[in-house]
């Protein structure tokens, strides 16, 4: 039987991968479509709001990442156990996600003009520091951003701690407990399982 | 008893407005505390990330305007029916987010020919922005579903400036105007609307 949901997007980490890392965690199957940027235009149309990712489940096509990656948390059990705790999960999201998703992959592999790299560079610096800063203060202490379970926050943090660490190997030491959410998403059974597959095509 | 939730945000509509027309949606108290700018920097350091708007629930400090407004409409039961409603809230909230920054990037420029340049960019994002919304909204009179949810809140607030900018805008796009109105028309929402103070922004 096919799986219950379809997710597409290109083939790199970004905005899609908080969703595939929700989904190995919880260890529920789903579609993983990944397109190359040439695939691209004549899909474009076709999608509820002109861009990627989208998730198709039950005949309906949703679109936003977050919206996507929390609906996945949701139906998986990982939103968080009360809408206190889910709203504390939504802030770090929302803190963390954007606009770093984008902008750290496209300066590691999707900028080649040298001045635009170094600006890229500088507003990325910035925005690591600030967003990085924000988070550990109010980050729990034992190994989850929000509680004492793996819940989505922690996902979707990992993403882009990892494109840090890609970009700049070590800052996390500065940040000691995001450090440790960092180590525990790491060392989840199923998320070191899915972190073994190669990198896609674009490397990032 | 004191209300069960405290808004903090400046006296202004801006991000904390949506949580406001929750609350009033659901015919739910709170205390709608409104800072002025002289205050802010006193208070800017005690806050979880340095932002406004904040809400005070259980001993809880929340923060980040759409984290706050989703909680507060799941709360009161103005979040969607299922995980999917749920879903398709969200993604018509973070389709209509877009909007917000580039508005007060606008509303706050001084410079006149920069802000004419925003201008003409904030005008093809709106209608960018109303023509994707306009194709994926249901056709009852909301954007999601067969009744009112937080999405249509959240669009009727951005939608008021976008119509304070260039009034008629929304007649253009049939559903969203029937949303727009059907807020309007509320009476919970009306009732708020009489009695709200005007602030520009």
């Amino acid at each position: 039987m096919a799986p219950k949901y379809k997710l597409t997007y290109f083939d790199v980490r970004s905005r899609g991968e908080p969703t595939r890392l929700i989904f190995a965690a919880a260890g529920v199957e789903y579609e993983d479509v990944r397109l190359s940027f040439e695939q691209w235009p004549p899909i474009k149309p076709t999608t509820p709001m002109g861009g990627l990712p989208m998730l198709e489940v039950d005949g309906k096509t949703l679109s936003q990442s977050m919206s996507i990656a929390r609906f996945v948390a949701k139906e998986t059990g990982l939103d968080g156990k009360n809408n206190l705790e889910r709203a504390l999960a939504d802030a770090f999201v929302d803190e963390i996600h954007e606009p770093l998703a984008a902008k750290i992959p496209t300066l590691l592999a999707f900028t080649t003009d040298e001045k635009a790299k170094e600006d890229l560079a500088k507003e990325v610096d910035q925005l690591i520091a600030e967003k990085l800063g924000k988070c550990e203060r109010n980050s729990g202490s034992v190994g989850h951003l929000v509680g004492n379970s793996l819940l989505w926050c922690d996902l979707v943090f990992y993403n882009i701690a990892s494109y840090i660490e890609a970009y700049k190997p070590g800052t996390l030491q500065n940040y000691p407990k995001l450090a440790k959410v960092y180590a525990t998403v790491k060392a989840n059974p199923r998320i070191a399982k899915w972190l073994e597959r190669p990198a896609g095509q674009y490397g990032v | 008893m004191a209300p069960k939730y405290k808004l903090t945000y400046f006296d202004a509509r801006g991000r904390g407005e949506p949580t406001r027309l929750i609350f009033a949606a659901a015919g739910v108290e709170f205390e709608d505390n409104r800072l002025t700018f002289e205050e802010w920097p006193a208070i800017k350091p005690t806050t979880p990330m340095g932002g406004l708007p904040l809400l005070e629930v259980d001993g809880v400090t929340l923060c980040q305007s759409l984290a706050i407004a989703r909680f507060a409409a799941r709360d009161v039961g103005l979040a969607g029916k299922s995980n999917l409603e749920q879903a398709q809230a969200d993604m018509f909230v973070d389709e209509i987010s877009e909007l917000l920054p580039k508005m007060a990037g606008l509303f706050f420029e001084k410079d006149e020919a920069v802000k004419a340049e925003k201008q003409k960019e904030v005008e093809e994002l709106i209608v960018k922005t109303y023509t994707i919304l306009e194709k994926l909204s249901g056709s009852a009179g909301y954007l999601v579903g067969n009744r009112l949810l937080w999405c249509d809140l959240i669009f009727f607030n951005i939608a008021s400036n976008v119509e304070n900018l260039k009034p008629g805008t929304v007649q253009n796009y049939p559903k969203l105007a029937k949303s727009y109105e059907n807020v309007k028309l509320n009476s919970r929402i009306a009732a708020y609307l009489a009695k709200r103070k005007e602030t520009p922004f």
